[in-house]
C-alpha cells in the first residue's frame, strides 16, 4: 500500500518534472542559439496545443497528421516572430531588457488572443497510443506516461548531439556566443537566429502537444508552463538540454514529495524555496562545471 | 635599507593538477618599478590576482607594507593601497571618462547610500571633492578633451590611460600593471611608457608585467618566470645576457 | 542642471498640479494608480537601471506594505503612520535576510530566485488567511487623515501620491548623482574592476535592494489606504511583471522613464476597453510595437523625437 502511494508519487513527479524538462528544451534552446531570455516559451506550447485541439475536434483530422501540423504552426510561429521582430531589435542593436519586455509583450498577446478565440475551458487533447494502462511497482501508470517519458529522453539526447555533434548545432551556438567572430568565419548569423526560434517554437509545440494530455490547455496555462521551464532550465545551467531534464526532474520529484507529506497548498512554497537555496548553494546550477553560471 | 612594500616568498599555486607557480620569491622596493617578464602562459597573470587578492595561493608568504596578506579580501587589500589594471582594460562602458576617474575616488571619500539619498552637506561636499580631483587627473593623464564621452568610445591606448588614471586617484601605494601594452600602437605605447615614468618619479611603486622588451626598460630590476618559476633576475641587460633566459625565449 | 530641464520640470510640474481638477474622476483615479505604480517601479528601476538587476520580486514589498497596513489599521486599530511604519520595517528586513544571500547570484540565476521568492510569498499570503483573509479579501482600511484632511476623494489622494512620488524621485535623483551612485554603476558595468577600487558589491546591492523594497512597501500601503480592500489577486505574479515592465518600458536609467512606463500601464489599457474583449491583445499587440520602435525605452523615444524636431526646426 505504502509502496504504491510512494511509486504513485514518484510518477507523477517523474512525470510533472520531464514536463517541465520539455518547456525547459525550447527555452534553453532560444537562450543557446540567441541568447534571449523567453518569457513567451509556454505560449509556443498552447499554440502547439490549440492547434492540435482544432484540426482534430473542428475538421476531424487524423492524430499523427494534426500533431505535425502544430509542430509546423509552433515552428512558423517562432520564424515570424524572429523575421518581423526580433530582426529589428538586433539591427537597432537594442539593449538586453528590450528583448525581455518583448517577449512579455508576445506571452500577453498570445494568451489574450487565446481567450479571446477559444473562451476560458480547458481542453484536453486524446493521450498518444491506445490508452491502456499498466501497473508498475504499484501505481498506476497510462501509456501516455510512458510516451511522455520516452519521447524526453530521446529528445534530450537528441539536442545533445546536435549542439555537440552536427555542424548546424554548433553554428548555431557559436553565432549567440560571439556574433562578430561568428560572422568572421562565414556564419550567417541572422538566419542561424531565425532557425533558433524555429527550432524553440517546435520544441514548445512538441511539448504542448505531449503535455495536453495530462494538463488541459486554456489561455492562461502558457505563463506557469514557462516559469517551471525557466525553473528546470536555470537549474541546469541554462543551455544544456541534459541539465533542463536534472532541473525539471529535481522540482517534479521535490513538488511530488512535499504533496505526499503535506498538503498541495504548500507545494509551491517548499518547491520553490528548495529552488532558491539550490541556487545559494550552488550558483552553477546543478551540473556545475557543465553549465554556465546564470548568463 | 628599509623593508620592500612587496615582497613575495617560496609562493606556490596550483590547479587542476597543474603546477602553475613554484617558489617564487621576488621583492619590490618602495618607490622602485620592478619587471616581470615571461612567455605566455608562465603564471603572470596568476601571480597579479593572487597579489591582489583575486585568487588566493596554496604555499608561501605574501608580504605587503609588513602585513602578511592571507585571507585579505580584494578590497581590504585595495583600501590598503593596492590597486592593479587588468589585460584587457576594463572601464565602466556607460559612464563616462570623468565618472569613471570619480570611481577612483571611492576609497578617498566615505558618504554612504542614506547621505545620498537625502543629499547631506557632506554627501555633497564629497561628490564635489570627487569632481575636481577627477577632473584634475584627467588633466594629467591628458584626458580632458574626453572627459565627457562614454568610456566605451574611446580607443585601446585611451581605455589603458584611462584605467590608470582611476586607478592612481585614490593614492595608492602600489600599482599592478597586467600587460598595460597590449593592444596599443607604438605612439600610444610612448604615451604608456611617459606616464610609468612620470607616476614612478611622483614616489608610486609600481610592479610591471609585460612582454614588451621596450617598455621594459622602465625596470630597475626584472624577474623572468617561466612556467611557473624564476630562472633570473636583473637588470634589463644581465637578463638578455642570461644564456638560460636565451633559451627559454630563443631556444638558443 | 540645465537651464533647459528646470523649464522642462517646471511645466510638468504646473500641469501635474493645475489640470487634474478638470479631468474626470475616472482619469484622476487611473493616475493615482499610475502615481502609486511609479513609487513601486522606482524601487525596480533603480536596481534595473543603477544595478543591472532584474527584479521579479517588488510584488512581495507590495504586499506587505498593503496588509501592514490593513493590520495594523484594521486588526489593531491603530494609527495609519504605524501600518506605513510595520510594511517598512518589515519589507526591509525581509529585503535584507534574504537579498544578503541570493544577491550573490548574477544575471538569470538572480532574476529566477526574485521571481521565486514572489511566488513564495504569494502561496504563503493565500495560505495563512488568518492574518491576510486570503482571496476574501481585507476590507475597512481607514481613509487617511492628515493634519485634519481627510484624503477620501481620488483627486486628494492623487496630490498626496503625487507628493509621494515626487519625493522618491527627488531622493532617487540624489542617490544616482551621489558617491554610491557612481559605485553603483561601477559594479553593474565591471564588477571585477569595481572590486579592484574596493568596492563591496555584495553590500551594496543588498542595501539598494533594501532600498526598493522600502518604496515597494510605501507604495502598497497607499495602495491600501486608497482603494480600502485588499486581496491576495492584486499581489501575484501578473503584479511582479508589471512593475518590472515600468521602468524598462520607460527607459531602465531613465527617473522620468519610470513616471511615463506607469502612465503607460496603467493609461493604455483603460483606452482599449472600447475594444472589448480583445482590449488585452491590443494592449499585447501595443506593447510589442512600442518596444520594437522604441526599444531603449519611452524616453529615448522621447529623446529622438525632441532631437528630430530640433532638426527640422535648424532646417
Amino acid at each position: 500500500m505504502l509502496l504504491g502511494l510512494v511509486s504513485q508519487s514518484l510518477l507523477s513527479g517523474v512525470t510533472n518534472g520531464l514536463i517541465y524538462a520539455l518547456v525547459g528544451f525550447g527555452i534553453a534552446a532560444i537562450f543557446r542559439g540567441a541568447h534571449i531570455a523567453n518569457v513567451m516559451q509556454g505560449e509556443f506550447s498552447v499554440v502547439g496545443a490549440v492547434v492540435v485541439d482544432v484540426l482534430l475536434v473542428q475538421i476531424g483530422m487524423p492524430y499523427w497528421a494534426a500533431a505535425i501540423i502544430g509542430c509546423l504552426s509552433g515552428a512558423a510561429l517562432g520564424a515570424l516572430i524572429d523575421v518581423v521582430f526580433i530582426r529589428r531589435l538586433v539591427a537597432q542593436k537594442a539593449p538586453d531588457d528590450s528583448y525581455l519586455l518583448f517577449t512579455i509583450g508576445v506571452s500577453i498577446t498570445i494568451s489574450a488572443a487565446v481567450l479571446f478565440l477559444f473562451g476560458r475551458e480547458g481542453h484536453l487533447l486524446p493521450p498518444i497510443g491506445s490508452g491502456q494502462i499498466f501497473i508498475v511497482l504499484d501505481a498506476v501508470v497510462q501509456e501516455h506516461a510512458l510516451w511522455l517519458i520516452g519521447i524526453s529522453v530521446i529528445l534530450m539526447f537528441a539536442l545533445r548531439y546536435f549542439y555537440r555533434r552536427t555542424t548546424l548545432g554548433m553554428r548555431m551556438s557559436a553565432a549567440a556566443i560571439d556574433p562578430d567572430g561568428a560572422a568572421t568565419i562565414g556564419i550567417d548569423v541572422r538566419a542561424m537566429r531565425t532557425l533558433t526560434f524555429v527550432l524553440g517554437g517546435v520544441l514548445g509545440a512538441i511539448a504542448g502537444i505531449l503535455i495536453t494530455p495530462i494538463i488541459p490547455v486554456s489561455y492562461m496555462v502558457g505563463l506557469p508552463l514557462t516559469l517551471k521551464g525557466f525553473s528546470a532550465a536555470i537549474l541546469g545551467g541554462l543551455t544544456n538540454p541534459l541539465g533542463a531534464v536534472a532541473g525539471g526532474l529535481v522540482i517534479g520529484v521535490l513538488e511530488a514529495l512535499v504533496v505526499m507529506q503535506m498538503s498541495s497548498a504548500y507545494k509551491d512554497v517548499v518547491t520553490f524555496s528548495g529552488l532558491i537555496l539550490i541556487m545559494i548553494f550552488m550558483p552553477r546550477g546543478l551540473l556545475g562545471r557543465a553549465g554556465r553560471a546564470g548568463g | 635599507m628599509s623593508a620592500p612594500l612587496l615582497s613575495l616568498e617560496n609562493v606556490g599555486h596550483a590547479f587542476g593538477g597543474f603546477t602553475v607557480l613554484r617558489e617564487v620569491a621576488l621583492d619590490v622596493p618602495k618607490g622602485e618599478i620592478v619587471g616581470l617578464i615571461g612567455p605566455n602562459g608562465s603564471g603572470k597573470t596568476t601571480l597579479f590576482n593572487i597579489i591582489s587578492g583575486y585568487v588566493r595561493h596554496r604555499s608561501g608568504r605574501i608580504v605587503y607594507d609588513g602585513v602578511e596578506m592571507r585571507n585579505q579580501t580584494i578590497q581590504q587589500r585595495s583600501y590598503a593601497g593596492m590597486v592593479r589594471t587588468f589585460q584587457t582594460p576594463m572601464v565602466f562602458e556607460k559612464m563616462t571618462v570623468l565618472e569613471n576617474v570619480m570611481v577612483g575616488c571611492n576609497k578617498i571619500t566615505s558618504s554612504g547610500m542614506v547621505e545620498g539619498l537625502l543629499s547631506l552637506p557632506r554627501a555633497r561636499k564629497e561628490a564635489k571633492a570627487m569632481r575636481e580631483q577627477a577632473e584634475m587627473y584627467c588633466e594629467k593623464f591628458s584626458l580632458s578633451s574626453v572627459a565627457h564621452q562614454l568610456a566605451h568610445n574611446l580607443s585601446a591606448g585611451q581605455r589603458r590611460i584611462l584605467e590608470i588614471a582611476r586607478a592612481v586617484v585614490g593614492k595608492p601605494n602600489l600599482l599592478l600593471l597586467d600587460e598595460p601594452s597590449s593592444g596599443l600602437n607604438p605612439d600610444e605605447i610612448d604615451e604608456l611608457d611617459r606616464s610609468i615614468r612620470a607616476l614612478n618619479d611622483a614616489g608610486l611603486t609600481i610592479l610591471l608585467v609585460s612582454h614588451d622588451m621596450d617598455l621594459m626598460s622602465v625596470a630597475r630590476r626584472v624577474h623572468v618566470l617561466y612556467f611557473g618559476r624564476i630562472i633570473a633576475s636583473g637588470s634589463m641587460e644581465e637578463i638578455q645576457a642570461n644564456p638560460e633566459v636565451r633559451e627559454a625565449y630563443f631556444g638558443s | 542642471m540645465a537651464t533647459r530641464s528646470i523649464v522642462i520640470l517646471v511645466i510638468i510640474a504646473a500641469i501635474a498640479l493645475a489640470v487634474p481638477p478638470f479631468l474626470p474622476r475616472s482619469v484622476v483615479d487611473l493616475l493615482v494608480f499610475s502615481c502609486i505604480y511609479s513609487i513601486a517601479g522606482l524601487g525596480v528601476g533603480l536596481l534595473l537601471g543603477q544595478c543591472g538587476i532584474a527584479n521579479l520580486g517588488q510584488s512581495v514589498f507590495y504586499a506587505l506594505g498593503a496588509y501592514a497596513t490593513a493590520y495594523m489599521t484594521v486588526t489593531l486599530g491603530v494609527g495609519a503612520a504605524w501600518g506605513f511604519l510595520t510594511g517598512v520595517i518589515l519589507s526591509g528586513l525581509i529585503a535584507l535576510v534574504i537579498g544578503w544571500p541570493v544577491l550573490r547570484l548574477t544575471g538569470h540565476f538572480l532574476a529566477l530566485a526574485t521571481l521565486a521568492l514572489g511566488i513564495v510569498a504569494n502561496a504563503l499570503f493565500y495560505e495563512w488567511d488568518w492574518l491576510t483573509h486570503g482571496s476574501l479579501g481585507f476590507g475597512g482600511i481607514p481613509k487617511l487623515n492628515i493634519f485634519g484632511l481627510v484624503i477620501d476623494t481620488p483627486l486628494r489622494f492623487y496630490y498626496l501620491a503625487g507628493a509621494v512620488l515626487a519625493l522618491c524621485l527627488l531622493a532617487s535623483a540624489n542617490l544616482i548623482g551621489s558617491r554610491t551612485g557612481l559605485m553603483l554603476r561601477a559594479m553593474r558595468d565591471a564588477p571585477e574592476a569595481a572590486k579592484s577600487l574596493g568596492i563591496n558589491a555584495q553590500w551594496l546591492r543588498t542595501r539598494i535592494f533594501i532600498l526598493s523594497a522600502i518604496f515597494g512597501s510605501i507604495a502598497g500601503s497607499l495602495f491600501a489606504h486608497y482603494g480600502s480592500f485588499v486581496n491576495v489577486q492584486s499581489f501575484g505574479i501578473e503584479k511582479a511583471i508589471a512593475f518590472l515592465i515600468i521602468p524598462v518600458l520607460g527607459g531602465a536609467t531613465s527617473l522620468p522613464g519610470v513616471v511615463i512606463g506607469a502612465l503607460f500601464t496603467t493609461l493604455v489599457p483603460e483606452m482599449l476597453t472600447r475594444f472589448g474583449d480583445l482590449h488585452q491583445v491590443l494592449f499585447g499587440l501595443t506593447l510589442m510595437a512600442t518596444v520594437v520602435l522604441m526599444p531603449s525605452g519611452l524616453m529615448g523615444g522621447l529623446a529622438s523625437l525632441s532631437r528630430y524636431m530640433t532638426a527640422r526646426g535648424r532646417a
